[in-house]
């Protein structure tokens, strides 16, 4: 079909066509191709890029678009990629990349900077260190923990070195960027049961409930559309009709923070329809379970017998019409016909008095009918009632997953939210069938080989056999002195709970840390920000967690002993830490004798640090992306190009300080120290220790994947070459660590991934109290609480009685902070924060697009630009997270608004599943729907407004 | 390299379909195209500021600034000259102060933002913005870049001859060494995708990465596109999904028919949420997005248009095949591409003087 053209057009076409400059075909040249992933914690991330060099630098990057197609009947992945993967050499060349040690000259703070060699950099580091270690001990040495910028090559040196072999303390990440999803623990024993990857095609209906796709999910989002076009109906939930919304067939205003309603409202609807089943009600969960109406506890085997167990809990049997054992080795009931109904039956208890019991259902069920009637629901959430008795319907008829990010845990009863978004999928067996679930994430599946390397004491294939030989033995051991009943994932946690209380996983839950040392004690205690139905003062409820040993062994550092060393590793506490930049300058800082920042980028937290180190960045040295169970792949990055200015990477960083520390306590004398946990901690061998001989980290890489393939994950001769030429490894099994079990699922290549299966289908226990997903709790404090069950309440007054909430998110243009100042990606929005404000809020207080605004609260204020749309309710505000505080005037952003308030619940222990063990059961701090008011700004002449509360004019200490 | 000498008449069309029902704004094809043809680092060749491909949040003013108003194009088979749009129209091409904040010693009484004059527009500048109100506010998504017109307005402007429409494949291209940088291309294109270049006073747009179609590869927009909705192929491809979706199904539409120009992107119109009621319930009888305000973009045909998107989707949600969604699903990443599905990877292109 040849195209119409006019006359004047075709003498051009024969004209012009010759004439075209080859400029164009010479741009789009190239040396040579290498692989290369972005190694952050973009979960799940692992997009596959080509970067094409030329003269030994990257010009571009482009998506490798090498995703297999395993699954028929569904779309393949490619290209896998988003804005930041194709803008990252600018960063890599960017003017935010530091090229040389900095050590600071002058106040902390304050910006001025002197060059200075590595030796003398870490000469100076040892010497803090080993003074931390000799006076006040190692645990005064803090990591704090964050996977954000550098990787796997960040996180394992660093872990290795200041806390493996010095015995330092590593905040558990999971609360430093609050990640976690409570509610799925106090469910299901274990928050990160992955959602699906290829599951799309399954689900006929997606509730995008606290996540906004469009923003966080740009690789992935495609699976929603392309779902929708095959039959899915998409749903979303949120206050503001914002991005995610877009592409959606409903959506549905619910009023901030009280998701729960809706969810409950739904609930009731389907029980009251009789829409539930009945067969994973009462065999997955813990519904059918009796409890005392005297007590509102459970029915014990204590209870009816003399040294019964605490642990045994019973059903009505309607078939034999008496007690049944509740089987704790399976979920299936066999003969025993549990009772769901309301009807109280006497149990003689052992002293022989008599009590009345129901299942927990009849509870849930008088609950519902009680304060979550659709109409009573709909005018706590602001959702239709009919809208929620219609939707109730479709979850019940329709194979239905929700898709959920990490926003829900951010709020203050977030656990209650994902109590009752899992009790609508539970009453609607919507988990562990292939389209269903709800969103969490999770590490693990990984990289075996760097595990194995912390336990070898020599290189080489021959020390890795001994290891994994060990291992071996060790399982066994395990698996022989756990009782009978425990399944392998059960056995596995009750490992690592004690591994941690003995010092060994070097995580602690940061909320110690903060609550003692960054001065969150008084904010935390302040009833005006907490729940009102806390009945006491948050202080006594983290005494009697203390008294109780619920925290034993992971309180560090110890209240006495205040932190002395500061490490961040990629990380951005003064831009993440829930509670403020200010907040830590003022309490945090003034005790820490060094603080230092390894990074490839000048962050607010490395402009406010003793010491800058420069890493070198993704293109510069060999690194994976942290591989998940979901994704069965491992993703390399290649080194292909030479490190800008002296950076290094983690492992040189980390291994030249193992080596000055050898040095400088060899002339102290030092050889030996023991930590509070009676660990022992040799500094005469630490080098070695450290490297065992290795110092190329390209050879100490080919070792990891080596040992990998060695421990079976991978094929045999899997190795740094291989990886370098085909830019991955398939993990040909998952491993057998106790994240990849909390999947519980057989994930193989090429077939879509569901985690729970093997509760759903093999009828294996859940690791909870109960051993069954466990809606009802009956810890003292959750009774007290009102949240034996799942519930509503209201989210806290936090930063004091206010008009506006403050809702925010994960922002569209950077992955965390690292790409917020990417020259290229500045030019995509308005290249400084805004606040989102309705035109409805915004007009009521004289405001205009684009005008600087003063957002406060009892906490404090920052100044920022508005942007007005429609799309946000009135009454809420959003600031998206991500921008560096330095982005903002006086450098105070909403962090510094944020009261950054933890939850008195979760401190609970003592109580089954209740228990810590890294990245699960923990406090963790809060920032969604901070209360906050906006002012206009009265200026005359000056753009600058008046200094803001804790501002000193001409003070030499930069809050 | 060789190719085919031009002959009278372009004796076929590369055409692209954008499903905006899968654009996420996500602003990875702008990336993907800047990073190739206008990164310009050492602010050498004068492209720093140009975004050839952009993607903005309609309704709204757009980039350049309101060019939605600018004219253009033919009225009644007569060229129109138009407005030409400023740099200020553009915006964007800031530069910022990381020195001055990392290194200045000045605490923090400097904070990170773009140096020079006050930034007032740019490349996506409203960005999520939208129009309506709560909770029946409405936005989504628009990739610009050249149309490739059929009928190129800025063709028959150019008083130079420095623009042409290729032959082989339709491509309206620029003879930069001919250009005169009178800018009546930028006038007269309705779309006000020409920007000029200040440095080189030339005229410079999209070249539809013919240098990457040149070796089988598709445009960088399209191949990084992660939302997998860029399609491109040639429009006379009877088999190929572009000419199902422009002619069979008619759901890819053109923007601004009415500027007469023969626009050679198209794209599925957006659908939306349902309206919700004043007491909350869905309203399945009026759209979110007003019909009027869609013709206006889109031309008369595009309430047919979703009017067909609507019937094939519910065909698979009632458990029924619909070719229609097959093609927009995407099965197969590469079906994207038509005969454009050369990995770059696999090319050596060595830089001239190291062949």
């Amino acid at each position: 079909m040849a195209t119409k053209t006019t006359r004047r057009t075709r003498q051009r076409t024969i004209a012009g066509a010759a004439r075209v400059t080859s400029s164009y075909r010479n741009k789009w040249t190239w040396d040579n191709v290498a692989w290369a992933t972005h190694c952050v914690d973009c979960y799940p991330g692992s997009c596959m890029y080509h970067i094409y060099l030329k003269d030994g630098k990257v010009a571009f990057e482009e998506v490798a678009g090498s995703a297999p197609a395993d699954i028929k009947g569904v779309p393949d992945k490619n290209p896998m990629g988003c804005q930041k993967g194709a803008a990252w050499s600018r960063t890599l060349y960017g003017q935010e990349r530091v090229l040389h040690p900095l050590r600071r000259v002058g106040e902390r703070g304050e910006g001025n900077w002197e060059q200075v060699s590595w030796d003398e950099a870490l000469e100076d580091i040892a010497e803090h260190i080993l003074d931390a270690i000799q006076e006040a001990g190692p645990e005064t040495i803090v990591h704090e923990m964050t996977p954000a910028e550098g990787g796997t090559m960040a996180v394992w040196p660093t872990q290795r070195l200041l806390v493996n072999l010095l015995g330092g303390v590593a905040t558990d990440v999971n609360a430093v960027i609050n990640d976690f999803q409570p509610g799925h623990y106090i469910t299901w024993g274990k928050f990160n049961p992955a959602s699906g990857a290829g599951s799309e095609p399954w689900t006929k209906l997606r509730l995008i409930w606290h996540c906004n796709p469009v923003y966080t999910q740009i690789p992935n989002y495609h699976a929603i559309a392309e779902g929708r076009y095959q039959g899915c109906e998409v749903v979303h939930i949120a206050p503001d009709a914002g991005p995610s919304s877009i592409h959606a067939d409903y959506f549905f205003s619910v009023r901030p923070g009280t998701d729960a309603a809706l969810a409950l409202g739904m609930c009731r609807t389907i029980i009251e329809e009789r829409l539930f089943s009945e067969r994973f009600v009462k065999e997955q969960t813990d519904l059918p379970l009796l409890v005392r109406l005297d007590t509102k506890r459970f029915l014990r085997e204590s209870d009816i017998e003399a040294g019964g167990s605490d642990e045994q809990f019973y059903a009505w049997d309607t078939a034999k019409r008496g007690i049944a054992k509740a089987p704790k080795t399976t979920l299936r009931w066999g003969r025993v016909k549990p009772a769901l109904d309301a009807r109280r039956r006497q149990v003689r208890l052992a002293d022989g008095t008599r009590v009345a019991v129901v299942p927990a259902f009849s509870l849930l069920r008088e609950r519902l009918n009680r304060d979550y009637t659709p109409q009573r629901a709909s005018e706590v959430c602001g959702v239709n009632a009919e809208v929620i008795r219609s939707l109730a319907r479709k979850v019940a008829s329709k194979r239905t997953s929700i898709f959920m990010g990490m926003n829900v845990c951010k709020y203050y009863h977030g656990d209650l939210m994902q109590r009752a978004m899992l009790l609508l999928l539970g009453l609607t067996s919507n988990w562990g069938r292939l389209g269903s679930g709800i969103g969490s994430w999770s590490p693990g599946s990984g990289l075996e080989g760097q595990g194995i390397f912390s336990q070898k004491e020599r290189p080489g294939l021959a020390e890795t056999r001994r290891v994994l030989a060990m291992r071996a033995q060790l399982q066994q051991m395990t698996e022989a002195q756990s009782a009978t009943s425990d399944t392998p994932e059960i056995a596995a946690i009750d490992a690592i709970v004690r591994a941690t209380r003995a010092g060994m996983t070097g995580m602690v839950p940061p909320a110690f840390f903060w609550y003692h040392h960054c001065g969150y004690r008084e904010r935390w205690n302040n009833p005006e920000w907490g729940d009102p139905t806390m009945r006491r003062s948050f202080d006594e409820y983290l005494q009697e967690a203390s008294d109780s040993g619920w925290w034993e062994g992971v309180v560090k550092p110890a209240p006495d002993k205040p932190p002395r060393v500061l490490f961040e590793v990629g990380g951005n506490m003064l831009r993440r830490q829930r509670g403020g930049r200010t907040h830590l300058l003022q309490h945090l800082w003034p005790k820490l004798k060094l603080i230092v920042s390894v990074d490839w980028r000048m962050s607010t937290t490395g402009r406010f640090s003793d010491y800058v180190l420069p890493a070198s960045q993704h293109y510069e040295k060999p690194n994976f992306h942290l591989a998940s169970a979901a994704l069965l792949q491992l993703k390399y990055s290649d080194n292909a190009a030479e490190p800008q200015g002296e950076s290094l990477s983690e492992w040189d960083i980390f291994r030249l300080l193992a080596q000055k520390i050898e040095a400088r306590a060899k002339e102290r004398g030092l050889v030996e120290y023991t930590d509070s946990a009676g660990r022992a901690h040799r500094l005469d061998n630490l080098y070695y220790a450290m490297t065992l001989g290795i110092e190329d980290v390209n050879k100490l890489v080919d070792e990891w994947v080596r040992d990998t393939a060695e421990a079976g994950m991978m094929a045999k001769g899997e190795s740094l070459k291989t990886m370098r030429k085909k830019g991955h490894a398939d993990f040909t099994r998952v491993g057998e660590n106790v994240y990849t079990l909390n999947q519980a699922t057989d994930a193989e290549p090429g077939k879509p991934y569901t985690s729970l299966q093997w509760h759903t289908e093999k009828r294996v226990p859940y690791p909870t109290l109960t051993r069954r997903a466990q809606f009802y709790i009956d810890h003292p404090w959750f009774l007290e609480a009102g949240e034996e069950l799942p519930v509503h309440k209201e989210n806290p007054k936090m930063g004091g009685d206010y008009p506006l909430v403050l809702t925010s998110g994960h922002n569209r243009w950077s992955i965390h902070s690292m790409n917020i100042t990417n020259r290229m990606l500045l030019q995509t929005h308005r290249g400084r924060p805004h606040l989102v404000m309705s035109p409805i809020d915004a007009s009521d207080r004289h405001i205009a697009d684009g005008e600087e605004v003063r957002v406060h609260n009892d906490v404090g204020s920052f100044f920022v630009p508005v942007k007005l749309s429609p799309s946000v309710m009135p009454g809420q505000v959003i600031c998206y997270n991500g921008w560096d505080p330095y982005q903002f005037r006086e450098w105070r952003g909403p962090m510094d608004v944020e009261p950054g308030m933890v939850k008195w619940l979760h401190m609970a222990g003592g109580y089954g599943h209740l228990r810590y063990w890294p990245i699960q059961w923990q406090p963790t701090p809060v920032d969604r729907a901070v209360r906050v008011d906006v002012a206009k700004i009265e200026t005359t002449t000056s753009t600058r407004p008046a200094l803001a509360a804790g501002q000193r004019e001409g003070s030499r200490v930069f809050l | 390299m060789s190719r085919a000498l031009p002959q009278e008449k372009s004796s076929r069309q590369i055409a692209m379909v954008f499903d905006l029902n899968k654009c996420i704004g996500c602003q990875t094809c702008a990336v993907a195209c800047k990073m190739l043809w206008t990164r310009d680092d050492d602010r050498q060749d004068g492209t720093d500021y140009m975004w050839w491909c952009s993607v903005n949040t309609m309704p709204g003013r757009g980039y350049p600034k309101d060019w939605e108003q600018m004219g253009g194009g033919y009225r009644d088979g007569a060229l129109q000259q138009g407005v030409l749009p400023t740099r200020a129209d553009f915006g964007g091409g800031w530069d910022f102060n990381y020195e001055e904040v990392y290194y200045g010693g000045k605490g923090t009484s400097a904070h990170l933002e773009p140096v020079g004059e006050e930034s007032s527009w740019g490349p996506n500048w409203d960005e999520d913005q939208g129009a309506g109100e709560w909770p029946n506010s409405y936005f989504f998504y628009l990739p610009r870049l050249c149309n490739h017109c059929t009928h190129p307005a800025c063709v028959e402007a150019c008083p130079s001859g420095a623009m042409f429409k290729r032959e082989e494949d339709g491509l309206v291209l620029r003879d930069e060494e001919r250009c005169q940088g009178n800018q009546a291309c930028a006038e007269a294109c309705p779309y006000k995708k020409i920007f000029f270049n200040y440095q080189r006073q030339i005229s410079q747009q999209c070249i539809m990465c013919f240098p990457r179609l040149e070796q089988g590869v598709a445009p960088a927009c399209a191949r990084q596109c992660p939302g997998r909705l860029v399609f491109v192929g040639y429009l006379d491809d009877t088999e190929g999904p572009i000419h199902k979706l422009v002619h069979e199904w008619q759901v890819a539409l053109p923007l601004h028919p009415e500027y007469g120009t023969g626009p050679n992107v198209f794209y599925v119109p957006p659908l939306a949420p349902a309206r919700l009621n004043e007491d909350g319930s869905p309203d399945e009888e009026h759209p979110r997005i007003p019909l009027d305000y869609l013709e206006g973009l889109f031309g008369p045909n595009v309430g047919t248009a979703l009017d067909t998107l609507k019937t094939e989707m519910a065909k698979t949600r009632a458990g029924k095949k619909s070719k229609l969604m097959d093609i927009l699903t995407v099965y197969h990443w590469n079906d994207l591409f038509g005969p454009f599905t050369r990995d770059p990877a696999t090319l050596k292109l060595t830089p001239v003087g190291k062949r």
